[in-house]
């Protein structure tokens, strides 16, 4: 994969060993397939609304978590002020979404 | 600058964060993700409150076509794999791989943007205009701000890809790299709550 092999970029590999395609390719599958059960929920008709939510929601959740620890790298170390910044604006952006429909709702 | 000293060819394993401006630059890209997540977040809420009040138009149960989202999905979710293929390729140095799939993520983004405009030409066809009913405006601003954000990380990314052929991967080119693969997967993530909650939860009512 490195052509070079300086004495820098030996210790570089071995400190991000574990930086394979794999663990994204895994991550991708995961995505997919939730992705399916979203839909497969929504077009079939036998499932009912209540529960086609729920299905939705924890999908969805589950999806953003993969999505956010492995492809934004927000699991790897020195990524807490991206995820302050980035939950911080969740936190508005969600704060948001309850008052608009409260407001609306009221 | 320390960074000077990685400009002849021997870059660090992390070349966007050599020196303090790539640093920088990471770090004030994650700051403007979190005024996005505001932004989206927003727009949802408007999205959410209004998306009952449809007038004379049609429901989004009998409006959407899921097998186009999905399709849609698909090319996103994957375009957001190539480009971490890309900034593995970062990591590596190899600067030609890192650019094919550069390429093929701006293709799969174009193939999107194109489902996209087709789709809203279909519901324009069908009477659902951006003025037809609060349920429609709302629908157009949410999907068409990220359709835009889409368009713009294909202009932006196919601008960087021009540039590393110009200057090649540098301590100072390599930060803009990385930081367009997080806007790039952001933009994934939106994505992931619109067809949730747009069109999954719209279809079903």
């Amino acid at each position: 994969m490195v052509s070079e092999h300086s004495a820098s970029d030996q210790s570089a590999k071995h400190r991000h060993r574990q930086e394979g395609p794999g663990k994204h390719i895994v991550a991708f599958i995961f995505s997919i397939v939730l992705t399916l059960i979203a839909f497969a929920a929504v077009m079939s008709s036998e499932v009912n609304k209540t529960f086609t939510y729920i299905i939705l929601i924890v999908m969805a959740v589950l999806q953003v978590i993969i999505q956010l620890a492995y492809w934004m790298h927000m699991k790897d170390r020195g990524h807490l002020m991206p995820i302050i910044f980035l939950f911080g604006g969740a936190l508005i952006a969600f704060t948001c979404i309850v008052m608009a429909l409260y407001w609306v709702w009221w | 600058m320390s960074g000077h000293a990685h400009l002849d060819n021997k870059l660090p394993h992390q070349p966007e964060l050599a020196t303090l401006e790539g640093r920088n630059k990471v770090l004030g890209f994650w700051l403007f993700l979190g005024g996005e997540s505001v932004l989206f977040g927003t727009l949802f809420a408007t999205f959410l409150a209004l998306r009952d009040q449809i007038a004379d138009g049609k429901p989004g149960t009998e409006l959407f076509q899921l097998s186009t989202v999905a399709l849609a999905t698909f090319l996103l979710l994957t375009s957001s794999l190539t480009s971490v293929f890309a900034t593995q390729a970062l990591h590596r140095h190899n600067v030609k791989s890192m650019v094919n799939w550069l390429i093929v993520t701006v293709v799969l983004g174009l193939g999107f943007l194109g489902l996209e405009i087709y789709e809203f030409f279909e519901y324009v066809h069908e009477g659902h205009k951006f003025s037809t009913s609060a349920f429609s405006s709302s629908f157009y601003t949410l999907v068409g701000f990220h359709g835009a954000h889409v368009a713009f990380g294909v202009v932006w990314i196919t601008i960087l890809i021009a540039q590393i052929f110009k200057k090649g991967l540098t301590v100072v080119t390599a930060p803009k790299i990385y930081v367009a693969g997080i806007y790039w997967h952001f933009i994934d993530v939106v994505w992931v709550f619109i067809f949730t909650v747009v069109y999954l939860m719209g279809k079903v009512g």
